[in-house]
Order: structure tokens, then sequence, then C-alpha cells
């Protein structure tokens, strides 16, 4: 089954809301709340699609995406990525598609729309 | 957080209101407790009201006969206890004909509705009364928001009147005049180098840190009844049929959602005199046009618009948070959305003031732009009812219109 989706993220509540979300849809989702950890998740699981988000305590989100493009494990230059980010600062939307991400959405999470956004690159099982 | 609000026997006359739904998975949430938006599925909340019992116990015209002003409706608006209405005059602006544009457009019936007759020289009043109104009976103290200008000016003023503490985050290139006139109100203000999604961000940030009350668009239920109104007066104004199409500027949308609300509410009450509503039309500028492009894909949800550009600040929303809600009454209206250039805008902007003496913000101007494209693509027929809809006074934009 490719329904894997690693998230990205600090913040233990969006955490949870996407996990309830995600796998209520009958997406498995892998966990990871810092970027190195995050990387290193991508490159050891397989994974279908990642949820990033930008502000992390150790790298941030930008650099987790270039890192993941231009990794050894050569599924992760076309791996789905959707940023996902609350504090939109001048210009982050355009930094993480720079950066490699193929969608960007803003906090809160709308739960409708990122059923639909994942579903678009990772169908409902 | 429990309302500590007096519930009189009055507030049952007073307002319907029932309870809160997400507009979203359709939970429920009690309207006597303060609420953002809902916490399972972070979609926006909407306020329902008994409108049966309404029905049998408000008579349509009795409103037309009370004192002049939004809260003539009150029993379709949130406020439980008449001295929690905090009214500085907002509501019942003018339902104007446009005879000169109408002969050049060859046109029969066009009117602008003129919202710049508004406190504070905007439709925001509409939104920020019922909002900070609200949140004084629900015992809120400060109250923050996110702003491209008149919302917050709107804001600070309301909170003044109601003993609310205000802040203001706007991107440092807002119109003068709304920066000016929030601090003038007493609103602390900060200027953000960047959109008003940035400034969303820093603001929801503060809020959570500080326990400041979000008045951000759609992150409370509020600002969209006192925008709906906007569509009871414009039945009211058609003698309770509805106009055949209303072209609406979109930034966060909630005009637009509210009016819609509106004739859903209208048609539940009984008081329309037939059930065709208008085609709605959504306009939004070439320079940040998320809708647009999500009508075009028939979409569900907007991607955020990268680098938002356009000198109508209030439509460089790269991303409204019931962007779904928009695009559901578009579409459910059969209506349409239309993006319109920074110099159309301008022009439309002149020829409004030239032919008949209306200096619209660039936000109104757009949607005369926005019909003559429309009438050009054959979209409206010219014998329909068709509104415009000026939500501000171009005197607040004078930084860049006399440049």
């Amino acid at each position: 089954m490719n329904n894997n989706i690693l998230y990205i993220e600090d913040n233990p509540d969006n955490m949870r809301l996407v996990q309830r979300a995600l796998e209520s849809r009958g997406y498995r989702l892998l966990q990871a709340n810092n970027g190195l950890d995050g990387v290193q998740m991508a490159e050891t699981e397989q994974v279908d699609l990642i949820l990033l988000d930008i502000n992390l305590p150790d790298i941030d989100g930008y650099e987790v995406a270039r890192r993941l493009r231009s990794s050894q494990k050569r599924a992760l230059a076309s791996t789905p990525i959707i940023a996902v980010t609350a504090n939109a600062l001048k210009g982050d939307a355009e930094r993480a598609l720079d950066a490699g991400c193929d969608v960007y959405m803003s906090k809160p999470i709308n739960i409708r729309e990122l059923w639909a956004r994942v579903e678009a690159f990772v169908p409902t099982p | 957080m429990e309302s500590n609000a007096p519930y009189s026997a009055e507030s049952m006359n007073l307002s319907f209101l029932s309870y809160l739904e997400c507009s979203g998975c359709g939970e429920h949430y009690k309207h006597t407790e303060l609420n953002t938006f809902c916490p399972i599925c972070q979609s926006p909340l909407l306020s329902r009201y008994d409108l049966a019992a309404a029905r049998r116990q408000v008579d349509r015209d009795a409103v037309i006969g009370r004192k002049k002003g939004m809260w003539r409706w009150h029993e379709l608006l949130p406020v439980l206890n008449r001295e929690n209405q905090i009214f500085l005059g907002e509501g019942d602006t003018p339902l104007l004909s446009l005879p000169h544009l109408e002969k050049e457009l060859e046109l029969s019936h066009l009117f602008v509705k003129d919202e710049s007759s508004n406190p504070t020289g905007s439709f925001k009043a509409r939104g920020l009364a019922a909002a900070v109104s609200k949140a004084k009976e629900l015992g809120v103290e400060k109250v923050i928001i996110p702003t491209a200008g008149n919302a917050g000016g709107a804001l600070a003023a309301y909170a003044a009147r109601a003993g609310l503490q205000a802040h203001i985050f706007m991107p440092k290139d807002t119109p003068f005049a709304n920066i000016e006139e929030s601090r003038m109100a007493g609103a602390d203000v900060t200027l953000v180098d960047g959109l008003i999604s940035d400034a969303a961000g820093m603001a929801g940030e503060k809020a959570r840190t500080e326990g400041w009350f979000d008045v951000s668009t759609f992150k409370e239920p509020y600002r969209v009844e006192g925008k709906k109104i906007m569509g009871y007066e414009l039945a009211e104004a058609f003698d309770w049929q509805l106009p055949d199409v209303i072209v609406y500027p979109t930034g966060g949308g909630t005009g637009l959602v509210g009016m819609w609300k509106a004739f859903d509410e209208l048609e539940s009450l009984g008081w329309l005199e037939n059930t065709k509503r208008p085609r709605m039309v959504s306009v939004q500028a070439d320079g940040c046009a998320p809708v647009v492009k999500a009508f075009k894909e028939g979409a569900s949800f907007c991607d955020f618009w990268i680098n938002a550009h356009t000198i109508a600040s209030g439509l460089r929303v790269p991303k409204s948070f019931a962007d779904h809600l928009i695009l559901q009454d578009i579409y459910e209206s059969e209506g349409t959305a239309i993006a319109v250039s920074d110099e159309s805008i301008l022009d439309s902007q002149h020829q409004l003031a030239a032919t008949e003496g209306i200096f619209a913000a660039p936000e109104g101007a757009a949607t005369l732009a926005a019909l003559k494209e429309l009438i050009k693509q054959g979209w409206v027929d010219s014998e329909e009812r068709i509104v415009l809809f000026n939500t501000g006074s171009g005197l607040k934009y004078l930084d860049y219109s006399s440049q």
C-alpha cells in the first residue's frame, strides 16, 4: 500500500490534528518533530508524500526541502512535498516552492483542503 | 470561555441566535461561549438562528419602520443583550441608481450599493460592529486583527466605543488614512513588512501568546453576521425580490459569503416574494486573483497567490480562510469570478466619480471594471438588475490617487 505520509512538524497540536485527519482516511502518518529527523526518516522509510512545516527548531523547512530534493535516495527527487506554515513572512511561499516544495498551504490547516491536497498526489487508500 | 453576560428575557426576542455550526464538518458549538473557528477541521463557524420561530414572531414590515441602521435587524444578529450593541451609525447605506453609466453601458437597471457612508468610510464597519459587540458581550477585553487597511480603522473605532483595547497589524504600505485613523482611536498599530497574510501570521502568533481575541476574517464567527445585513438591505430595497446580478470585490470574501447566507435566511423566513437568487460575481485584481484561478479550474479551494500586488489593497489577500465558502457560493449562484487590471480599476474609479459623482475605493471601482468585461463577454443581459458594490470611500486612498 502506497499511503505513507511523513509530517515534519514540531507543534504537537498540529501533529495530532493532522494525524487524526489523515488516519481517518486510511493513510499512515510517520512523524518527525524536527528537520534533521525528518530528512533521516524520509531517507530510511518508504514515504509517498511529505507535509513540511517551515518553522522548525533546527534546520528550517526550506533547507529540509533542499536536502530531500538532492538526497542520494533518488525517489525523494519526485516525492510530493506540501509546505505548511503559520508565519507566512514576505516571500515564504516563493521560497518554499523554490526550495522544491510542490504546494504551499497556510495554517490554520483546513482539514478538507488537506484531504483534497493529499488526495491529489496520493489517492485515498 | 463562559460568558458572564446577563441574558435577560428580552434577549430571547432581541436575537434568535441558537448555536454556531462549523461550515466544514457541521459540528455545533455554543454561542454563549467564546469561539474562534472549528477546532476539529479548522473551518469557519457560522451562526445559526431559530428561523422557524423568527418566521412566526418577526414581522418583516415592522423591521422597515425601525430606527435606521444595522441593528434594526437585531433578531437576525448575534447580540443577545441590547446594551452590548455598539452602534456608530453603520448600515442602511444608499442604493444609488447610475443613470449616466446605464446609458453609456446600454443597461436598464444599474445600481451601486455605496458602503462609503458607513462609519470609518467602509463596509468593514458592519462586520466589526457585530464582532466587537459580540466580543464585548462574551467578556473579551483585548482584540487583535491583521488588516489590509479599512478593517483596522473600523476595529479601532468600535473597540474604542466598546472600551476594548485594539491591536492592529497592517502592511507598512497600507493607506496612510487607515494607519492614522487606527492610531487616533487609540489602537496599538504594528506595521508589517509584507502582505496581509504576513500580518495575519504575526497577529495569529501574538493572539496565541498574549491571549488576545483574534477578529481576523472568518477566524471568529460574527463579522460575517454584520456583513450579511447588506443582503437584507438589498432585499428590502428591491421590494423583497433580489437583483439579478451582484458584482462584489473579493478579498477575504466576508461580504459575498454573508450576503449568500442572508439570502438563505430570507428564504427560510419567508420574506422573499420569489426564490430567484442573484448570480454572484467575485471581482479580484490581476495581481492577486486566487478565487478567479480556482473558479476557472473548478476547484474547491484556492492556491496561495504568490507575489500578490494591486493598488486595491483590500484585494491583496493571497488566500482567504473561507475560500471554500466563497467558491461554493459562486458555484451555487451560477455566478462567475473575474480579474481586472489596476489600470482598468483606476479608469473606472475616475469614470464613477466623473459621471456619477461617486469617489469610490479602488475595490469598489473594480466592480465597474469587471462589469464592463462581463458586458463584452455577453455574460449580463441589458435588462437585468445589476448591483455593483462600492465598499469604501476613495478619500481613504489619497496616497496613490494624488500621485
